[in-house]
Parts: structure tokens; C-alpha cells; sequence
């Protein structure tokens, strides 16, 4: 038991790495990465693999332009948007602060791609509605959450938060958990005392 | 700034003169109407009977669970999911823990991954019986919850039984289930499905032919295909349209490669065909459920105790030191995986359920973000009602099949 402990762990083929769902784990041979690579020589910025998945970046100006070459090449196809979301990378890097990260699927050819790009505080990135109605709602929890303005969207508002919500971006790092302003509950006088305080991020 | 002591004014209806022939209506349906299932509010504008414009105003019940995980370990976010999609607490647990077993590279054992498959169908089935009870009592089919109800009963007893929880369970562990299965829970869940086939029939009898229910749900809220996969829809939605994606055939993750189902689609895309899709896919479930139980097997691990990341055993915890010292620094500290980022999605009852982890290395993850279905489904609502009745609204919101904890998250 304990030598057996002691030893790397080896990670056997899971399904998700035999049924290749996110396709080849080598950049060079996958299919989107490479024609990306031609069509944007100038946009495209990196490809990375972790667990399998393959990610592209891209830069920030060009990424309507490349979602929508992934959606229409026939021999790609990313037809279905699952996801846009944004990570605030505050503290990890300097610059750009924030990631876009969209993701795309291709319901004919069963294959899921993750594409990024990086923006910062004040600059916009080109909205995808116009390619995908769908991510109308996407975009707004993101401008909602983070700040990130994107170009183009027709009708860019709060959607989770309140329209009045004049506190600023709750997912953003800085924003602290509790919120800026102490909640009075109805038919109290003080707020509610703060006991655990803001929780520490413990290091690696 | 707000001030909550004071009540908001809320405008509740107004009418437009636009032509001296033609007025506009705009009325607000909900936050507190018995039909939106939960808080959510729709802004609608009509001309008589006839809907124009349609806005859904969403984020009545938004708690920042996003949020939350950011500042929470790793397992201590697991109780936090069952509290998204409170109808499918076992299916939403699932989808975190897989992504957080993706991110640290274990899997559960079989036997472990064989009764998560079974709890995940058994949720998918109570999930659409809240949805088929709730979907004909807006429509005006009354006594069709008093019998999904009841049978919902049965799932959640077998959910008691499993895990102590009926409804926000805490069910799945990262790295498979620390508890004993009870012995007589396989007979248990045999028995439901003896005896579910037959409950199925009589939803049907009382449904799937019943001239009210055609001349509601017939021909209404049309989707098509390019426009279903367009707008981002997944699950039941897309599926009635036609289009054949379904995530546990797509990436046939924990071990639906080896049981046999088919995927039911629809034809019209209208409320109708989303009502087959989801009986057909109860069917399916019980196919998947009774599938598992025969191949299951009768003893062997039930939790990936050999990574680092999984919490000890309780027994070498008891006796053994180095075991102790990591049960604690797992208690204390939590575990920390490693740098990367991870999406993993499952086949939830509404669609898909993505959740896309970034770690740092630390054990907090430094983002959670929840890809939630009804989320996007909800937003095909004004497409949908386009040209549609007022009553027609209804019958849209239910057989979008939305969970208010889970669209706001």
C-alpha cells in the first residue's frame, strides 16, 4: 500500500482521450488548428493541449472573423456555440487582464474546440451574435460579470444583476465576496457582523 | 445605490396608442405568476390576443454561485451544485465532479461509474416528471401531476435510501462514492422499473392523444433545425427539432458506450414533439437503468482511494498515521491540482451541462463557470413566440423546461 503510493501516478486512457472528442492532441495534425494557422498567420497566437483539449488563441480584433471561418469551412464545421465566458487573470498576469473563451462544437463531425482571446480593461471585443444568435444572452452575463464590452451586440445590458446595479462587476478578482456595502436586513438597525472576514487565497 | 427598504416601482402595465386604430399592450408576466416555474418575468407586448415582442427579464433568484466557487475548495463546491438545478441535484453534482476528476486525471472505479450512471437516469426521469406535471397543469391538464408526483415519490425514496438527501442530495464525491451502497437498493430500483413502464402508459393515455393537448401544443413555438442549432439550444429542445446531439452519445463518458439506447428525435420542432422527445427519453432512461443493474458489479471499489486527490478511507484513517495526516491536510487545506483548465459536459435532463474549471494550483479553483442549459434554451423564447397567442406563452416557458435556480445560477 505504501509503495504503491509512493510511485507516479499513471494515468490510463480515459474516454474522453480514446473517443477523441476534442481531436488529435498533436497541434500540428489537427485540422482546425492548421487552417487556422494559414487563413490568420497574423491573428493566430498559440495552440495548447491540457487533458486533451485543444485550445487556439487568437487575437483579440480577429475573433469574429475566426469563429465564423471554424463555423463555415466544410471541413470544420463548429456549427453549435456552447459557451462564451471570461476569466479575469488579475493575478496571474500583467497584461492583457482579461481571456474571452469560446466555446464551439461541431454537431456533424462530434468535435469540441476552445477558442481565446485576450482583452483588457477598456477595449472591446467584436461580438459573435451576428454569426450565432445565441450568444446574445452569453455576451450580456459577460458584461454583466466582468465588464467586457463587446462590439456589435445589439442591446448590451445587465442581465442577471439588476439594471440600476451601480457596484461595478461581481466576477471580477477585486470585487470582494460580501459585495462593497454592508446588507440591512428589513427591521434591523446595524448590518449583520462580518465574521469570517474575506477569505484568504491559500498560496500553491 | 438600492435602497431595500423601500419597495421598487414596478410599472405593470402600459398601453401604447400607435395608430388611432392600432394600441399596443405591454404586460408583465411574473415574477410571481404560478406558470413561469419560479421567478421569472416576461415583458410582453401585444396587439389584442397576439404576442409582438417578448422579454425575458431573468436574475429574480441569482445567487453568484459562480462566485461562491471561486471561494470554496474543491469539494466543498459540490453542495453548492445541487443548488443550480434544484429538480436534478445528482445530474448537476455529476457534471462538477467529472470535470474536477478531469482536471486532476482519476477516474471512479467501475462500480462506482456504473451506479453514477444509474442515479444520473434516475434523475433524468424525476427531473421530466416535474417537468411533464408541471407543463399540463399550466396547459390545464390537472390531474396529470397528481400521477407524475407520485411516481416522482419512488425516485426520490430510492434517493433516500442511497444517499439520506431527497432533494439538494450531495450525492457524487470526487472520485466515486465514499459510502456502501445498501444491499437491498438494487431490488429497490428493479422494482421502479417493473412498475414504471406502466405509469408511462397512463401519462400517455391521458396526453398523447387527448384533443386539448394536440390543439395546444400542436404546431406551436415552431424552432427549426438551423435556427435551433443557431441559438445554441441542446437537450429535448434541439432533439425535437430534429437534430441528432445528444453528449452521452457524442462523448460517451463514465460507461454509456456499453449500454444501448437510442437517441428519440422529433420531427416539427414544436412543444408537442419536445413532449414525446422527453417521454420517449423516460423510456430510454429505464433501458440505460435496468442495463446497469445487470452489469454492475456486486462488490469491489467504490472510490478512486489510490490518487492523492481523494479523501482517505475512514478505516486506514482510524489506524494508520500517514493516512490521518492526509485525511487532515485534506480536511484542512483541501487538495490542490494541477495548472490547467478543463470543460467537461454531460447529458443533463434540460441539455447540456458544461462546467469549465481553471486552476492555478491551488486548491481554490481560480474559476468556475457553470454552462447551464436552460440558460441558453431560455433565450430561444422570443423566437419561439413570435406570431404566438397569449396563452401560447404558457405552454412555451414549459416545454422550454427551465429551472429558475439553474437559469440564474
Amino acid at each position: 500500500m505504501e509503495e504503491q503510493r509512493q510511485q507516479p501516478m499513471v494515468i490510463e486512457p480515459r474516454s474522453w482521450e480514446t473517443t477523441g472528442y476534442w481531436g488529435p492532441t498533436d497541434s500540428e495534425q489537427h485540422p482546425a488548428v492548421r487552417l487556422v494557422r494559414e487563413r490568420f498567420p497574423e491573428a493566430f497566437e498559440e495552440a495548447t493541449v491540457f487533458r486533451d483539449e485543444m485550445t487556439i488563441r487568437v487575437a483579440r480584433l480577429a475573433l469574429r472573423d475566426v469563429v465564423d471561418f471554424l463555423r463555415l469551412h466544410p471541413e470544420l464545421r463548429y456549427n453549435h456555440l456552447t459557451d462564451i465566458t471570461a476569466v479575469d487573470l488579475l493575478s496571474l498576469r500583467e497584461r492583457p487582464r482579461f481571456d474571452v473563451v469560446v466555446h464551439l462544437y461541431s454537431i456533424p463531425r462530434r468535435q469540441r474546440l476552445r477558442v481565446k482571446c485576450g482583452v483588457d480593461d477598456g477595449e472591446m471585443v467584436p461580438s459573435l451574435v451576428p454569426i450565432f444568435a445565441g450568444a446574445n444572452w452569453l455576451e450580456r452575463e459577460c458584461y454583466d460579470m466582468f465588464g467586457i464590452v463587446f462590439e456589435g451586440h445589439p442591446d448590451l445590458r445587465r442581465i442577471l444583476l439588476p439594471e440600476d446595479w451601480d457596484e461595478g462587476h461581481p466576477l471580477r478578482k477585486d470585487y470582494p465576496l460580501r459585495g462593497y456595502r454592508d446588507y440591512v436586513q428589513p427591521g434591523y438597525e446595524a448590518p449583520a457582523p462580518r465574521i469570517r472576514g474575506t477569505l484568504r487565497r491559500p498560496g500553491p | 445605490m438600492i435602497d431595500f427598504s423601500q419597495p421598487t416601482p414596478v410599472i405593470l402595465s402600459e398601453v401604447r396608442q400607435i395608430t388611432p386604430t392600432r394600441r399596443e399592450l405591454v404586460l408583465n408576466m411574473g415574477p410571481q405568476h404560478p406558470s413561469t416555474h419560479g421567478v421569472l418575468r416576461v415583458r410582453l407586448t401585444l396587439e389584442g390576443e397576439t404576442v409582438i415582442a417578448c422579454d425575458p427579464v431573468i436574475g429574480y433568484l441569482h445567487r453568484g454561485v459562480e462566485k461562491l466557487g471561486e471561494s470554496h475548495r474543491y469539494a466543498q463546491f459540490v453542495p453548492w451544485t445541487d443548488r443550480t438545478d434544484y429538480v436534478a441535484a445528482p445530474s448537476n453534482n455529476l457534471g462538477y465532479v467529472l470535470a474536477v476528476e478531469k482536471l486532476c486525471g482519476i477516474q471512479a472505479p467501475e462500480r462506482a461509474q456504473y451506479w453514477r450512471m444509474i442515479m444520473a437516469e434516475l434523475t433524468r426521469i424525476a427531473s421530466h416528471l416535474v417537468w411533464l406535471g408541471t407543463h399540463a397543469l399550466d396547459i390545464g391538464a390537472l390531474s396529470v401531476s397528481l400521477y407524475t408526483f407520485r411516481d416522482r415519490e419512488r425516485i426520490l425514496d430510492i434517493f433516500e435510501k442511497f444517499c439520506g438527501a431527497r432533494l439538494t442530495t450531495n450525492m457524487m464525491e470526487i472520485g466515486g462514492f465514499s459510502r456502501e451502497i445498501p444491499p437491498d437498493l438494487p431490488e429497490m430500483v428493479r422494482e421502479f422499473c417493473r412498475y414504471f413502464p406502466k405509469a408511462i402508459r397512463q401519462y400517455e393515455d391521458l396526453l398523447t392523444e387527448n384533443p386539448i393537448w394536440l390543439a395546444r401544443t400542436k404546431g406551436v413555438g415552431v424552432i427549426e433545425p438551423d435556427a435551433a442549432i443557431n441559438y445554441g439550444l441542446t437537450g429535448a429542445c434541439l432533439r425535437g427539432s430534429g437534430v441528432n446531439y445528444d453528449v452521452r452519445k457524442a462523448m460517451p463518458y463514465l460507461l454509456y458506450d456499453r449500454v444501448e439506447f437510442e437517441v428519440p428525435l422529433g420531427t416539427h420542432g414544436d412543444v408537442y414533439d419536445r413532449y414525446l422527445v422527453r417521454i420517449e427519453e423516460m423510456r430510454q432512461s429505464l433501458r440505460i437503468i435496468e442495463q446497469c443493474l445487470d452489469q454492475v458489479p456486486n462488490d469491489g471499489p467504490l472510490m478512486a482511494y489510490e490518487s492523492p486527490y481523494v479523501i482517505p478511507p475512514h478505516k486506514t484513517v482510524m489506524t494508520t498515521a500517514e493516512d490521518m495526516q492526509r485525511h487532515f491536510i485534506w480536511v484542512i487545506k483541501g487538495f490542490s491540482p494541477p495548472k490547467g483548465e478543463v470543460y467537461h459536459s454531460v447529458e443533463h435532463s434540460k441539455g447540456e451541462l458544461g462546467y469549465y474549471i481553471v486552476s492555478d494550483g491551488s486548491p481554490i479553483p481560480y474559476r468556475v463557470r457553470i454552462r447551464t442549459p436552460d440558460f441558453v434554451n431560455l433565450q430561444s423564447l422570443p423566437y419561439m413566440a413570435q406570431g404566438a397567442m397569449l396563452a401560447d406563452i404558457v405552454a412555451l416557458i414549459g416545454s422550454i423546461d427551465i429551472v429558475l435556480g439553474s437559469v440564474d445560477r
